[in-house]
């Protein structure tokens, strides 16, 4: 019998509604996890960690010893989603990142969002990855962010709303699938038992996007990697092994002739689309950063001919940038003409002195984030930060407004994990991964649900020490 | 396939058949060294560092030629780019950089290889016993290699893992043949003692053969005793014999031309015509020759092999 | 005025370069007040021809196969108008030249600089009067800067060259909000020794941009052609390469202008 900690009583739980009743959709799963021992679960979690490291599923850490290679904590209860609640969700990514694909052509083009005074033209042109190159460049399809990540929380209430878009190099989608196959490996009988969406395909589906993504007829697709000492390694090699094309490095491409090629066994052989993993400023030393040697000298001058696609779009980083977050509602009525299904967590822009005069009075309640930041570096988390982090954060707000947005401290919906005393609720989010090739918005039911770690806290990031576990969308049972 | 692969795999399989070969070299010398009539061991120890041309460097950081120095300079030796442990753990790396490229089985050994190289490091050579260590490091070689056989598919991945591994071999025999053979010379005249240099002679030849692992070859060959000619014709033209010149050559005029399209074309010429030497040779013209100059000569041949086919399938700027 | 040019680069390496890419901007670009007569650019192999995201005409040179030197040579002919007006010549927003870049991130002292000419920030007559301040401060000085200083660096040494000139002021306009870019050309003198290669800021205000040649204190480029804009020297320099081996590089640089008159050849 399987001792089970109760949720929090203000907050959203994921199996348990607020009297303790199991929801529906976790009902069946519920039944079975109570008949399994904490020695049982221990087992299966040991299991798991050796089914990931025999894969090689390690994770690089920044700042650790070269080389050091380190699991992400992988939990063995599932995220359910029921498929209902998908569908709607489903629906709001992929509007969203509909828009911001138009929002991205049309800046790099007409720049009618401008015109028409929905957002100032100089949260455009003053931010750092607005890239002046792509201006007038015509993409095939005009697709920017053909690989899309969506990070989705749920607060108190239950309500979903839109954390963050990520259009350059989103991370993650393999562990969305290796939790899923350690899951069936572990938990067969759980699979049998209803019937959970696939997600497993897609490493083709990415394939086919990235394909579609060229005009040329049967194009060589490459995967690029900054190479075997970055976090996300893991993943590049595995995506490419699942697609069946090269992972390559920037030394292994060269650009000859108005085209990008790669040194082969059998001499140069043409690369058509590079689903690059590096960011923009490392993608050409003659163009970008010249002190990088991980991109491919001359590769702009390829890319801005159209002789060759870059998946992600350099440039596409002034999409999901956070200081343009809060105007993609805006974006969604002015270029679909529709209401946004998913809302936005209600932002404060510090470079408005209003907002700013708002933030700084109420730092202690409030999540304030660098705009340009990631990873879950450089931001405030009010509620957690002691005296003396709030007053240096202040200071450096006074110094840089501009440089920081501010939102309120949302509690995020918990869900259940395994723990050494049994079964204890943990903070979680959602990142979906969603394709875009200009002839459809996709994404396989599911993506990549983060927990953190330890209770209470909301930090989800893999780099700072989040988890994660299976996400499974399950048909409603029919009742 | 891309060239860095190509470089990756054959530089995996190279340094693997690398560490084998010096435990080899190492377990012959170690043993000769503690043979009664050696009058000192340290001599044994030269070998080995003359063999892999790693004197000067020994030298630098020694004050003289000890066994138990040299022993520890080539297995566990963090400071020699050449060491056993600094061999695997490259291997290792290029393992990991191909993860895509090789079987799971080959994976695995090679990295269990290496996590039970970092134990042994941990307990030191004298706690795990040299002769077992020089045993370990064959059977994890043998290991490897059969994975490789066993698993791969026939396909330019394994074509390339299996240049690495002869080129590595025949520039390793001609090495140690030729040393050893300079060493015989060396003694003969310096020591100047007829009476042990029989015994000594039949020892070292004798080794030399285990070393290469082709000691029952010969017994199965040659009816007569073990001797210089006849051991420089096994290890040169011996077409039976796996560690042989002959057999390497053969092999790598095999593989080169079954690698996908037309380039290489350098390296292919190279390997033909070095293998024709080997097939129609026979020891009289070695032994005209000269067996050390047969050999520098091989080895400058091999060597300008290995480096056409770094230029031709394998660089990456 | 007509103007010859002649401008040769020679870069020699100590050791072998395997493999070598170059972005090349040296080719002017037509316009209202340059128009090119004829030009040529000599190279060690063809070169693919594109432009850049600022607009300049950009050749693309891969060198694959091992080379221990790399010789252009850039010769033309053009006429200057004494139209002192620029072409809008590219679709890019002006208010992108608001951003800093790696050579004009401003320091203490050059927010200092740029705020002591603030009062009457955008007029014509604060912008001169920063011209001259930079050049008083840093009068023109070969050899104690290189190509790789950085405005905040350059402004330091209290010395410089057109380069260090041009980031300075560039760095300043860009830190009062004000549009400006990098120009990089080639001047002519009747001193014939005088250095032909040349770079010099444009200000965007009035809905044009506008010439600062700092070096020069002039505002007047009736002597200046083109080759290349961007937000500072790395967007704009004539040449710039990546390459694998080659050792120690060593460059021989000469750009030749002459006044070629209806009476001369």
């Amino acid at each position: 019998m399987q001792s089970i900690t109760p949720p929090a009583v203000s907050g959203f739980d994921e199996m348990f509604a607020r009297e303790g009743a199991v929801r529906p959709h976790y009902s069946s799963y519920h039944g079975w996890l109570l008949g399994q021992s904490n020695e049982l679960l221990h087992r299966k979690r040991q299991e798991a960690e050796l089914l990931f490291h025999r894969v090689g599923i390690t994770f690089n850490v920044y700042g650790e010893e070269s080389g050091a290679e380190r699991l992400i904590p992988f939990d063995v209860v599932p995220r359910i989603i029921p498929e209902q609640e998908w569908r709607h969700l489903e629906q709001g990514t992929a509007q969203r990142v509909r828009a911001l694909n138009q929002f991205l052509d049309d800046i790099y083009h007409g720049q009618e969002i401008i015109r028409a005074g929905r957002i100032p033209a100089d949260q455009i042109y003053g931010n750092a990855h607005y890239q002046p190159c792509m201006q007038d460049v015509d993409l095939p399809n005009q697709v920017y962010s053909h690989v899309s990540g969506v990070d989705l929380i749920r607060d108190g209430e239950g309500t979903w709303y839109v954390l963050e878009d990520n259009l350059r190099t989103p991370s993650g989608v393999s562990y969305m699938i290796e939790n899923r196959r350690v899951m069936m490996r572990l938990f067969p009988e759980l699979f049998a038992g209803q019937s959970v969406a696939p997600v497993e395909h897609y490493p083709s589906l990415l394939l086919d996007t990235l394909q579609h993504s060229s005009a040329v007829a049967y194009p060589t697709v490459v995967l690029l990697t900054p190479g075997r000492f970055n976090s996300a390694y893991f993943e590049h090699a595995f995506l490419a092994q699942q697609m069946g094309i090269e992972l390559v490095e920037g030394a292994d491409l060269f650009v000859k002739d108005g085209f990008v090629y790669m040194r082969t066994t059998a001499g140069p052989q043409r690369v058509d689309v590079i689903y690059r993993r590096i960011d923009d400023d490392f993608l050409d030393p003659l163009a970008f950063n010249p002190d990088s040697m991980l991109g491919v000298p001359g590769l702009l001058s390829v890319y801005r001919q159209g002789k060759v696609v870059l998946a992600n779009a350099i440039g596409s980083g002034v999409g999901d940038d956070k200081s343009i977050y809060p105007y993609v509602p805006e974006m969604i009525r002015f270029y679909l003409g529709e209401e946004p299904i998913l809302e936005n967590v209600p932002t404060r822009l510090c470079r408005r002195p209003e907002d700013l005069q708002y933030v700084l009075e109420h730092l202690p309640e409030l999540v304030v984030k660098e705009v340009h930041g990631a990873g879950g570096y450089g931001m405030l988390v009010g509620p957690a930060a002691s005296r003396e982090e709030i007053d240096s954060f202040r200071q450096r707000l006074r110094a840089r407004p501009d440089n920081y947005i501010a939102q309120p401290t949302l509690s995020l919906s918990t869900c259940p994990i395994f723990v050494e005393q049994g079964i204890a609720p943990r903070h979680i989010d959602l990142r979906p991964f969603v394709l875009s090739d200009g002839r459809a918005t996709r994404m396989v039911p599911g993506g990549l649900t983060r927990v953190a770690m330890n209770a209470g806290s909301l930090v989800v990031n893999s780099s700072q020490g989040g988890g994660t576990k299976d996400t499974w969308v399950v048909e409603a049972p029919s009742c | 396939m891309l060239s860095r692969t190509a470089s990756d795999l054959y530089w995996l399989s190279r340094l693997v058949e690398r560490a084998e070969n010096t435990a080899r070299m190492l377990d012959v010398a170690w043993n000769l060294s503690m043979m009664p009539f050696v009058a000192n061991p340290r001599d044994e120890m030269m070998a080995p560092l003359m063999i892999s041309g790693t004197h000067e460097l020994y030298m630098s950081r020694h004050d003289d030629v000890q066994v138990r120095e040299v022993l520890h300079f080539f297995t566990l030796d963090q400071d020699n780019p050449g060491s056993i442990f600094n061999c695997l753990r490259l291997a290792r790396e290029n393992g990991h950089a191909v993860r895509g490229k090789i079987t799971a089985e080959m994976w695995e050994s090679i990295n269990s290889t290496w996590l039970e190289l970092k134990e042994i490091r941990r307990g030191g050579l004298d706690q795990y016993g040299a002769s077992a260590f020089f045993d370990w490091v064959k059977k994890r070689s043998h290991l490897f290699r059969g994975a490789t056989y066993g698993t791969i598919m026939r396909n330019d991945a394994f074509r390339f893992l299996r240049i690495g591994t002869f080129i590595e071999r025949a520039d390793n025999t001609a090495r140690i043949l030729d040393v050893k053979y300079q060493i015989g010379t060396l003694y003969g005249s310096h020591h100047g003692v007829p009476s042990g240099g029989d015994a000594m002679d039949f020892y070292r030849w004798h080794a030399l053969l285990h070393s290469v692992g082709a000691y029952e070859s010969y017994r199965e060959l040659y009816s007569e005793a073990i001797n210089a000619d006849r051991v420089a014709e096994l290890l040169v033209l011996g077409a039976e014999v796996p560690r042989s010149l002959r057999s390497c050559m053969q092999m790598l005029c095999e593989l080169l031309p079954a690698i996908e399209g037309q380039t290489g074309q350098t390296a292919k010429r190279l390997a033909a015509v070095q293998f024709a030497r080997l097939q129609y040779g026979d020891l009289e013209h070695v032994l005209d020759t000269g067996l050390h100059d047969y050999l520098t000569d091989f080895l400058r041949r091999i060597n300008e092999l290995a480096d056409t086919i770094r230029e031709e399938y394998l660089e990456v700027v | 005025m007509k103007l010859s040019i002649r401008h040769s680069t020679e870069y020699r390496y100590s050791e072998q370069v395997l493999h070598s890419t170059q972005y090349l901007r040296l080719t002017p670009r037509p316009s209202a007040r340059q128009r090119i007569l004829h030009w040529h650019l000599d190279m060690p192999e063809p070169a693919s021809e594109a432009s850049d995201g600022f607009g300049n005409i950009l050749h693309v040179l891969t060198l694959d196969q091992p080379h221990e030197a790399i010789h252009l040579t850039a010769t033309g002919e053009v006429e200057i108008e004494g139209e002192d007006r620029e072409d809008d010549d590219t679709r890019i927003s002006p208010l992108v030249y608001c951003r800093y870049s790696p050579f004009t991130r401003p320091d203490s002292l050059l927010h200092e600089l740029a705020r002591s000419h603030q009062r009457a920030a955008g007029t014509l007559t604060n912008l001169e009067g920063l011209s001259e301040t930079i050049l008083s401060r840093m009068p023109f000085t070969p050899g104690v800067t290189d190509v790789s200083s950085t405005a905040a660096e350059a402004y330091r040494l209290r010395k410089g060259v057109c380069q260090d000139h041009t980031h300075v002021f560039l760095s300043c306009c860009r830190a009062l909000g004000i549009p400006a870019r990098y120009v990089s050309g080639y001047l002519y003198s009747d001193d014939s020794e005088h250095v032909a290669s040349h770079a010099w800021a444009e200000v965007w205000f009035d809905e044009r941009w506008h010439t600062f040649d700092v070096t020069n204190q002039t505002r007047r480029p009736r002597r200046h052609l083109k080759l290349a804009v961007g937000f500072d020297y790395l967007d704009a320099c004539p040449v710039r390469g990546v390459r694998y081996g080659g050792g120690v590089e060593s460059l021989r640089a000469a750009a030749l202008v002459r006044q070629t008159g209806a009476g001369d050849q």
